[in-house]
């Protein structure tokens, strides 16, 4: 076995189990725990875009999850139209809204681009809550919008309803993995290279032909678009959205702090990030969101603590050299027996 | 034709004037060294070539079109390319990838540009070591390496900062070479350099400043001659009258 098949035969295993789970897991619960964990994988693969490759740190990711959950929503239920018009439509606008915020912000060092995206969720967050209606679209300011569910045992593509777990699944699945793919590619492409590069070294980067601002600002659209999209997701799974929970910092930070953990600019760190610390979570909230509420984001910050000081690349890099290791002793013995 | 003109070139840093009406051009094909004393203004004269500062007054002329100003991501993709006088790898990636970078200058897709990047590895002597991570290298090492992804930019112009700043004889003597073979391809060099020995074994015309203003110029022999280089360096006493 050649170390080029044993990776494809691992993805290869990995996809197919993904697959195959809803049928082995019948248990909405399960099965809902593993959707908002491939959603949080999908969000924090697209904040790496920006947050890993460019090398700056976006904390604000939500507003886009937020623009995304809300358009498709709005145009919904004021005209009837297709929440899957509706993702694209605020795929779009988050793009644009990814450019108004990157272009001025991107250029600086530091910290700055931090605080830039913290404030504008923020900013953005506090004008949702106090307008009923942006113009002709109604809001609802801090009630949200309720998205009325199809009679009980109906489902509609059209509509993106389904009365059981599997089609949300299926669907989540088949965007993460579109996503990854697409980072994949990214990575080794003209756009990856520059943008990892312009975030290691950017002098560096910019002697060597590279226009370093501009590939930010381009990676910040295509990320504003790609997380905007699970936005609409999210609406359509819990079909009601508010300004708390789409519009917040606890979702930008968790984002952050599942990259950083997992291990930001790498394919596999958002995903490993998703599927330790979303458990966690998921816990925290079961069990003692009553006795103390938001327990969730300091025992993150524990954990992250810890990560840093021993593995500060994140988990995804000693995985991966355990991976390579085990690669390598079955590569071997596997030619040692053919001989 | 020259390549590189510096017209009255004049540089203020508030009230201190770096450099001060500055001229000198570059030949096709030549190695030109600037040389002078630390503080002299050699780097200020640099970058302002390498767009890092807007001269505050003159102009300069790359290739029959005016520079002034540019930013360096347009002068590298127009033929100019340059290296750090304290290297900046990017130290996470491998040799390869880093060369890769500069190779993308000139292509879109990647195929291309490991081909270009593995074509300046051979001829640098450095094909060996790609898989190498970059911030493991040797000091020498990752000089060699700035260059190498300079040069897969395909630049007309190669400037170069104080590449032999911190190398051992051996390793300058090979590095001389580096540049014998850069030349011998067809690029022009513009070099800032502190060790005479190889600014000397290299130029083909020297530049000499201090205090921003050009004290001398011409052939080595001739520069390492003149009575006004000698005092910049040495003091008046020395001076042979």
């Amino acid at each position: 076995m050649t170390p080029q098949s044993f990776k494809k035969t691992g993805l290869a295993l990995l996809v197919l189990t993904a697959l195959a789970l809803p049928l082995i897991l019948r248990s909405p619960t399960y099965l809902h725990i593993l959707i908002m964990l491939y959603l949080y994988a999908y969000m924090t693969t697209t904040w790496n875009l920006v947050g890993g490759f460019a090398g700056v740190l976006p904390l604000g990711h939500s507003v886009f999850v937020g623009i995304g959950a809300y358009t498709s929503t709005v145009l919904w239920l004021q005209w009837g139209i297709s929440p899957w018009i509706g993702m694209l439509v605020g795929g779009c606008l988050a793009g644009f809204v990814g450019y108004l915020i990157g272009k001025p912000t991107l250029k600086m060092r530091g910290a700055y681009f931090a605080l830039a995206t913290m404030a504008f969720v923020e900013g953005v967050r506090v004008i949702v809550e106090n307008v009923d209606k942006l113009g002709p679209f109604k809001l609802n300011g801090p009630r949200g919008l309720n998205i009325p569910p199809l009679p009980a045992g109906e489902s509609s593509f059209l509509a993106f309803q389904f009365s059981t777990k599997e089609p949300y699944y299926y669907i989540i699945l088949f965007m993460l993995m579109g996503v990854a793919y697409l980072t994949w590619r990214l990575s080794r492409s003209k756009l990856g290279y520059s943008l990892s590069a312009g975030g290691e070294e950017p002098e560096a980067a910019e002697a060597l032909g590279v226009n370093v601002a501009k590939c930010k600002v381009t990676a910040m659209v295509l990320s504003a678009f790609l997380t905007a999209l699970a936005g609409t997701f999210l609406a359509q799974m819990t079909l009601f959205i508010y300004p708390k929970s789409v519009l917040t910092l606890d979702l930008s930070f968790e984002l952050a702090f599942i990259a950083l953990i997992g291990g930001r600019g790498s394919l596999a760190g958002p995903i490993i990030g998703a599927l330790m610390l979303r458990p966690v979570t998921e816990f925290s909230r079961i069990y003692l969101s009553a006795t103390l509420p938001g327990m969730h984001l300091i025992l993150l910050g524990v954990i992250l603590i810890v990560v840093m000081l021993y593995q500060p690349r994140g988990l995804s890099e000693p995985l991966t050299r355990l991976m390579s290791r085990l690669q390598d002793r079955i590569c071997s013995t596997k030619t040692g027996g053919a001989q | 034709m020259s390549l590189l003109e510096l017209r009255n070139i004049s540089m203020d840093f508030g009230g201190l004037r770096a450099i001060d009406s500055l001229s000198l051009s570059i030949d096709e094909g030549q190695i030109l060294g600037l040389i002078g004393p630390n503080g002299a203004g050699k780097s200020t004269a640099f970058n302002c070539v390498a767009g890092v500062y807007k001269p505050t007054s003159g102009e300069i002329w790359f290739d029959g079109a005016d520079i002034t100003g540019a930013q360096p991501w347009d002068l590298c993709r127009a033929g100019l390319a340059r290296t750090f006088q304290i290297v900046k790898p990017f130290a996470s990636k491998t040799v390869l990838y880093n060369v890769m970078v500069g190779a993308f200058a000139r292509t879109d897709r990647t195929d291309e540009a490991e081909a270009i990047a593995l074509d300046v590895l051979k001829s640098l002597h450095l094909d060996r070591k790609k898989d190498f991570k970059s911030g493991a290298l040797t000091i020498a090492d990752r000089k060699r390496l700035e260059i190498a992804r300079a040069m897969a930019t395909k630049p007309k112009l190669l400037l170069l900062d104080e590449v032999m700043a911190g190398l051992r004889p051996t390793e300058v003597d090979e590095m001389i070479d580096v540049f014998r073979t850069v030349r011998d391809s067809g690029v022009t060099i513009f070099v800032i350099e502190h060790i005479m020995r190889a600014i000397m074994a290299l130029s083909d015309e020297l530049v000499v400043i201090q205090f921003g203003r050009k004290i001398s110029e011409g052939k080595p022999e001739a520069v390492a001659k003149d009575e006004n280089v000698i005092k910049a360096y040495l003091g008046d006493e020395y001076v042979a009258s």
